[in-house]
């Protein structure tokens, strides 16, 4: 499948619908996801199993979630948050990502999105590991030399379009939506009225997929973009 | 105004400190006073006593003792310039003569009491003392002379006397000052807590009444009347805001809601259920955004955001930002060209920044049609760092240009392109907290639209 292997989710979320919604969405994925009401248990679950990546809701009952995720942190639990809130201000972000959460969603948001995110979380490389060369079937980008091959042949790219490449390549098999590269390549923490991501995405397949046989660069509908191997 | 109200007053308290302080300038100052004179008077009794030893030993030497009891008996008979007394005794310890009775021979400074006799009982009653010297004369006879200390004593009780009426006039003065300065500044202040009563209990229009004095308090009062003009024109803001949301949320709601009745009524197939749901999600998502931003204005114009502000490189923001929109003007057969003279910097929010600048190019690409060259210019001119985004499309009337940084505000022209209506009105709020002056004109054709970020930051 596309979104590759079941990941082992712990959600800690008050909102019974909330809950139930993201719960029922990530089974239906083929991912297991355990439930915490509250801060208590969540906190609980937290410290004994282990979990790929952890959606924690910012307001709860009891402990809230910026106190669980600075409570696991302290415990030298590295398990990757995403924060999940309403809390909409650039400050409640920044809070978010001190205290140890490694990303945020705002309420409301598509499905398609979460998961992308939570994909991108789960499966990170591990800190330290520094990677110089960067491939994906016969695509390669040496970020030393800052130059890309495909198939021996060199492909000359702008700044922002190695860039966007770049985030394609360290996420490849995996979707990323249009607000994480929006956010993560021109760090852009609002939603532009032009069609910013489209035209560079177009402008990077034209470059790196014009004249290949295979595509790697596809478009996930309803979802966002995502580079691979061909089959 | 109750007396325990002025006692609490910190005009009061401070004249109470003034006073404490004053009150020991005068203690000092009276200090140094009697020192100086008390010493003074005497060293002057010292050099009589030590005149007259040195005239009468004098005498002694030349002319033997019996003509130092002659002058003597005459300095007893006359009196002096100052009240003196003599002793001159043999070797024997006879007196010889003088007004002093006979003693015991002591050499060198000393006082005595005054001997009750005759008319100068009251002065030795009074404990007047006597400084006298003592002094052995060549044949083993004793010479002593006394002055009376009457002056010095009288000279101390008149310092003091001073220094008593000095402190009490200073302390009354400091009381008496202190209140009646309390007093003004009880009455401004409470012109200013009236002011303030009026407005919690309602009347948003009071103000606190200037004098024109230009002093303190009058800087007060305008301070306090331009941040009730300011809490004004937030409320009057936030009653915009909501006027906003009522009307700008609403249309779309209802345009929604339209939507999913006629989907819920004619719908047929399972494909028109899918088409009006994914229109409903569309119409969702753009009211969300719609929703996000203006929280995000609003939260921008609280200002709370200057807490996380750092130095930035800002050409690296303007070169970033015309690299992104560079492709999506090109795309749709404008030009986007970036001038920007590298290594200006700047201190703010980086995110904010961005999005200011990036709404102010998109704003340039959206409203202009093919063929638009728009530029992007950054560069220090005299020391003030500008930004500027100009493009040569059909530019704004003048007469819009200061209502473009309103909330929702669209020309005509630009209602059928879509858009919030707030990317400006954002602009003007991230420029605000920045403090970067923002100003549109007439590009002959177009639009320009100038930064001038302040000094110093």
């Amino acid at each position: 499948m596309l979104q590759g292997s079941a990941m082992k989710i712990l959600l800690i979320e008050d909102d019974a619908d909330t809950a139930a919604y993201i719960a029922n969405g990530l089974r239906e994925h083929g991912h297991v996801a355990d439930h915490a009401a509250d801060g208590r248990d969540g906190l609980f679950l937290a410290a004994g199993a282990h979990y790929d990546v952890m959606i924690v809701d910012r307001m709860l009952p009891g402990l809230d979630g910026l106190g669980i995720v600075k409570t696991i942190r302290g415990a030298g639990v590295q398990t990757p948050v995403l924060f999940l809130t309403t809390m909409d201000s650039i400050d409640d972000r920044v809070a978010g990502l001190e205290a140890g959460g490694d990303d945020y969603l705002v309420k409301p948001f598509a499905f398609a999105e979460l998961l992308a995110r939570l994909n991108a979380l789960a499966r990170r490389p591990p800190l330290g590991a520094v990677e110089t060369v960067l491939r994906v079937a016969d695509l390669e980008m040496d970020l030393l030399k800052r130059s890309v091959t495909r198939a021996g042949q060199r492909i000359e790219l702008q700044p922002q379009e190695f860039k966007l490449l770049e985030y394609l390549m360290r996420h490849a098999g995996r979707v990323v939506t249009r607000t994480m590269l929006l956010e993560n390549v021109w760090e852009f923490h609002f939603d532009p009225q032009t069609n910013v991501v489209e035209t560079h995405i177009s402008r990077l397949r034209s470059k790196v997929d014009r004249g290949f046989a295979a595509e790697l660069i596809h478009t996930v509908r309803g979802a966002g973009y995502c580079l691979r191997a061909p089959d | 105004m109750h007396p325990t109200r002025l006692l609490r007053t910190t005009s009061f308290r401070l004249s109470a400190l003034y006073a404490v302080l004053f009150g020991a300038s005068v203690l000092v100052l009276i200090g140094v006073i009697y020192w100086t004179a008390i010493d003074a008077l005497h060293q002057q009794l010292i050099a009589a006593v030590d005149g007259e030893i040195a005239v009468l030993v004098e005498a002694d030497h030349t002319s033997g003792a019996s003509r130092v009891a002659e002058a003597i008996g005459r300095r007893v008979a006359s009196g002096g310039r100052f009240t003196a007394f003599y002793l001159l005794q043999d070797a024997g310890g006879a007196k010889l003569a003088g007004n002093l009775p006979a003693m015991k021979p002591v050499t060198g400074w000393t006082e005595l009491p005054i001997p009750a006799q005759g008319d100068s009982e009251e002065d030795a009653a009074d404990g007047y003392q006597l400084l006298a010297r003592g002094i052995s004369l060549a044949d083993g006879g004793f010479l002593l002379v006394g002055a009376d200390t009457y002056r010095l004593t009288e000279l101390r009780e008149a310092i003091l006397g001073a220094f008593a009426w000095g402190l009490a006039a200073t302390i009354v003065l400091a009381v008496v000052g202190g209140a009646a300065m309390s007093t003004g500044f009880l009455r401004r202040i409470d012109a200013i807590n009236r002011t303030a009563r009026a407005i919690i209990d309602g009347r948003l229009g009071d103000r606190v009444p200037v004098r024109g004095t230009r002093d303190e308090f009058d800087q007060l009062a305008q301070n306090f009347n331009e941040m009730l003009d300011r809490i004004q024109a937030l409320m009057d803001s936030l009653r915009q805001v909501s006027n906003d949301i009522a009307h700008d949320l609403r249309s779309p709601l209802s345009r929604l809601r339209q939507r999913l009745e006629a989907a819920r009524a004619k719908a047929r197939s399972a494909e028109d259920y899918e088409a009006a749901v994914d229109q409903a999600l569309a119409e969702t998502d753009a009211i969300l955004a719609t929703f996000t931003a203006l929280l995000r204005i609003a939260q921008i114009e609280a200002g709370t955001r200057q807490a996380a502000f750092a130095v930035l490189d800002l050409s690296e923001i303007f070169r970033r930002v015309a690299e992104i929109y560079s492709a999506v003007a090109e795309d749709r057969g404008q030009r986007l060209i970036a001038t920007i003279s590298p290594g200006l910097t700047f201190r703010g929010d980086r995110e904010l920044l961005i999005q200011m600048l990036a709404n102010l190019v998109e704003n340039a690409i959206r409203h202009t049609p093919a063929g638009t060259t728009i530029a992007l210019d950054l560069e220090r001119t005299a020391g003030v760092v500008v930004g500027r985004v100009s493009d040569n499309g059909p530019g704004i009337p003048a007469d819009a240009r200061a209502k473009v940084f309103q909330r929702f505000y669209r020309l005509e022209a630009s209602r059928t392109t879509p858009g919030s209506g707030l990317g400006l009105a954002l602009v003007a709020a991230v420029a605000e907290l920045h403090r970067i002056c923002i100003e549109l004109a007439d590009n002959g054709p177009g639009l320009r639209v100038s930064l001038r970020f302040p000094k110093g930051s």
